[in-house]
């Protein structure tokens, strides 16, 4: 039987309650912090050589899903009655919307130092000290919406922008393609500024601080972000009569990709999974 | 140690599961653990690994030494096309992309068009007063190795 994941604004006080006390149980154990560790690990760059899987890669959408089953695993075997939220940006615009409420994520940080000093994931609560940082801060921050130099999130028009492309992915399966679902999804763009930063990344640089980071699962909304995104997949899906994972054979040798990206059928690293094996999970859950 | 291209160590992969269990989940948070550890190998590897020439993009400055809001950074390219980028004397890992700009571990979901560039945008990211962790405190291998210079 599949379980749901529900729009976060719509959570009740208790499913809200399971979902941060369960978070900060996965937190207490350590394991949560091994999460850390494996996104920036796996955070390859394509102007660089080697495997992409997580980032500038077709398998960006399978990295991600598989990635929150294994957080999501986790917080259902300390409270089995707990899902993952999703937040739609595109609904839930503001600094003072769901999920930056002190029942769920807490609010933005304080202009001093950025610091995250409300909800259960401040630092004064002793429950969310970070340890797995680019810098010496030990506490979650945020930026929401850059004060300084405001930025939108992105809204229905920038998802819809992505949806419509009919293709998954297009050759060089890169950050420089401008067709295709999964890049106009990820959202690197060409050019500077603004125009650079679309949908999937626009998101974290909204948010700002660690979320901007490398360091970026250690902000909870990671997850409810990313949930969001996944989302989308299964709604390209089902826009696209069902189409597939691209692509769908491996680059030969004499291709500049070759053995840099995972095919439909690869096993996608750390996971003994493939693309394919991921493309539909309505037999594990469904989203509300 | 051998390294496969994907950067998992040999002989450290968790045994197959039994084919009559099929993929449980204790056998997923196994493979989660054993792909931690792999994870945290491929930098080693992807330190020997010169950046993609990036054709008609004219290369940035040999080095850079400026201050900006404050902080100094400071950039120097070795002979192999390698950055070597700090912020007050500390290393800030920085990444290329397929199209010659570069990000880094501090502003890492868009690039710039130089490490310069990608340097104070990591310095306008940084909270006031939030410093980058010390190489010291780093296992081996500089801004290169482990987790790119993460305090882990």
């Amino acid at each position: 039987m599949a379980y749901v994941r529900k729009d976060a604004a719509t959570l009740t006080a208790t499913e809200k309650r399971r979902f941060v006390n369960a978070l900060l149980e996965v937190k207490r154990r350590g394991e949560y912090d091994e999460f850390v560790r494996t996104h920036i690990a796996y955070y390859a760059s394509d102007g660089e050589r080697g495997l992409r899987t997580a980032h500038m890669a077709p398998s960006f959408l399978p990295w991600h899903r598989r990635f929150l089953l294994d957080l999501e695993e986790a917080l259902r075997r300390v409270d089995s009655s707990v899902t993952l939220p999703y937040w739609d940006w595109t609904r839930d615009r503001t600094a003072r919307s769901a999920p930056w409420t002190a029942d769920l994520l807490g609010g933005n940080g304080r202009r001093s130092d950025r610091q995250v000093t409300t909800g259960p994931f401040a630092y004064r609560e002793g429950k969310w000290t970070i340890r797995v940082n680019v810098t010496e801060g030990e506490f979650l921050t945020r930026d929401l919406g850059r004060r300084a130099d405001p930025l939108d999130l992105p809204g229905k028009r920038d998802l819809e922008w992505a949806l419509k492309e009919s293709a998954y992915d297009v050759a060089p399966w890169d950050s420089t393609v401008t067709r295709g679902f999964r890049n106009r999804l990820e959202g690197w763009g060409t050019g500077r500024g603004s125009v650079s930063w679309r949908n999937h990344n626009r998101v974290h640089r909204w948010v700002g601080g660690i979320m901007l980071s490398a360091a970026s699962v250690n902000d909870p909304v990671f997850w409810l972000h990313h949930a969001f995104v996944d989302l989308q997949w299964y709604r390209w899906q089902r826009r696209h009569d069902g189409a597939r994972y691209r692509p769908a054979t491996a680059p030969g040798s004499g291709d500049e990709q070759h053995g840099r990206i995972v095919s439909r059928h690869e096993r996608l690293p750390p996971w003994d999974v493939t693309p394919g094996e991921l493309e539909d999970v309505s037999a594990t859950y469904r989203y509300a | 140690m051998v390294i496969d291209i994907d950067g998992t160590p040999k002989g450290t992969q968790p045994p197959p599961a039994p084919a009559s269990e099929g993929r449980t989940r204790r056998d997923v948070t196994r493979g989660l653990r054993a792909g931690a550890l792999a994870a945290a190998l491929a930098p080693l590897l992807a330190a020997f690994r010169a950046p993609r020439p990036t054709p008609g993009k004219a290369p940035g400055r040999a080095s850079f030494d400026r201050t900006h809001r404050g902080r100094r950074i400071q950039g120097t390219r070795a002979a192999d096309g390698h950055w070597h980028v700090t912020v007050d004397g500390r290393p800030l890992h920085l990444m290329r992309r397929a199209d010659g700009t570069w990000l880094s571990m501090v502003d890492h979901y868009c690039s710039y068009p130089t490490p310069l560039d990608a340097a104070r945008a990591a310095v306008d990211a940084l909270a006031p007063g939030e410093r980058l962790r010390d190489a010291g405190e780093e296992p081996r291998h500089e801004h290169r190795g482990g987790l790119h210079g993460v305090r882990a």
